[in-house]
């Protein structure tokens, strides 16, 4: 029972030491390149396409924000008569 | 990039001060029309458009700083006035509370009873879950600067327990403080006593909130590398921000909760 014991301990060891092997890269050099690189693109869409969609997308909801807004404050501005 | 003859940062043009503005707009435009109409469309909009805003702009000065170098000490030490100057905002933020609760407090009209606490109001136990509170709140400074003297130290895997310790403890204080508010015996509708409790200590929780959001981002940062020992900027503007939500709190419990029980 006890050899049974020490082996399971052994095995609980070893799990949990393979798990904390398992780190974070570091990956900053790499990022240091991509965003050095001499390619005229200012740094908020320099990351790849993900950022020009990130971009668009906010600035979709930018343009229908200003013009959702206006027609929101223009009702509002001529009260409904109700019957 | 040796283009420039100084070492100060002359930005990328970027389009988040235009869509931060438009956020602005929707969501103090959205405000009055949830008031009147009980749509929250236009609130929510400009909220979703707020956080686009935050994200992108705050990734963005990351990426000028650790993986474009432009983080120079002439740089950084506008960045460190900057968040001084930030923090000082909201302390007088914070006064003007004081100021109300003081105004109302010190001088107790008829209506109240002439008495603090008012008649008819059932204070908090100040050594109940307040004092817990500023128990948690105090490790935690304790904590935070554990993991500044980490990070100075080039100790990572400590960096991150400790900075991930005071994140617990911030979650921990918003936990206890939401079934405080919960179980209160009063309301924030009950005379002056109420609006004067829920809104110096609801604000005070949004800035827990906001400052264990800054802590969870630089544990972020800190696990991928960003930080370095003697560069790590934003984790001490976040640790001066934990600090300041501190302070705040031990204001507020001795006088709203010690003093005004």
């Amino acid at each position: 029972v006890y050899q049974n014991v020490v082996a399971v301990q052994q095995m609980a060891r070893r799990s949990i030491c393979s798990s904390a092997r398992r780190q974070v890269e570091n990956k900053v050099p790499q990022k240091q390149k991509v965003f050095q690189e001499d390619n005229g693109m200012p740094v908020h869409l320099k990351g790849g396409s993900s950022d020009a969609l990130l971009y668009r997308a906010t600035m979709a909801l930018t343009v229908l924000g200003v013009g959702f807004t206006l027609y929101e404050l223009v009702k509002a501005s001529f009260p409904q008569k109700k019957d | 990039m040796a283009h420039q003859a100084h070492a100060y940062h002359m930005v990328d043009p970027s389009p988040w001060p235009l869509t931060g503005a438009v956020a602005a707009l929707l969501m103090t435009s959205g405000l009055a029309i949830w008031m009147h109409f009980h749509t929250t469309t236009l609130m929510s909009l400009g909220l979703v458009l707020l956080l686009l805003t935050m994200y992108q702009w705050w990734r963005d000065i990351i990426r000028e700083g650790t993986f474009q170098g432009h983080h120079t000490p002439p740089v950084q030490k506008g960045l460190r006035y900057g968040m001084i100057l930030f923090i000082t905002s909201e302390v007088f933020f914070f006064l003007g509370f004081f100021w109300a609760f003081y105004h109302s407090s010190l001088a107790p009209t008829p209506e109240l009873g002439g008495c603090w606490p008012p008649t008819g109001i059932t204070t908090l136990n100040p050594f109940e879950v307040p004092l817990l509170n500023t128990a948690v709140l105090l490790a935690s400074g304790v904590t935070v600067t554990w993991a500044h003297h980490s990070i100075m130290e080039g100790q990572r895997k400590q960096a991150i327990q400790s900075l991930t310790l005071t994140i617990l403890l911030g979650f921990y204080f918003t936990a206890l403080q939401a079934m405080e508010y919960y179980e209160a015996p009063f309301t924030i509708a009950d005379g002056v006593y109420g609006s004067t409790f829920f809104v110096a200590t609801g604000f005070h929780g949004l800035h827990v909130i906001i400052g264990s959001t800054f802590l969870a981002i630089c544990l972020l940062r800190q696990a991928q590398y960003h930080f370095t020992s003697d560069h790590h900027f934003g984790f001490e503007a976040a640790a001066w921000y934990w600090h300041f939500v501190d302070v705040v709190w031990l204001f507020l419990y001795i006088s709203i909760y010690w003093w005004g029980s």
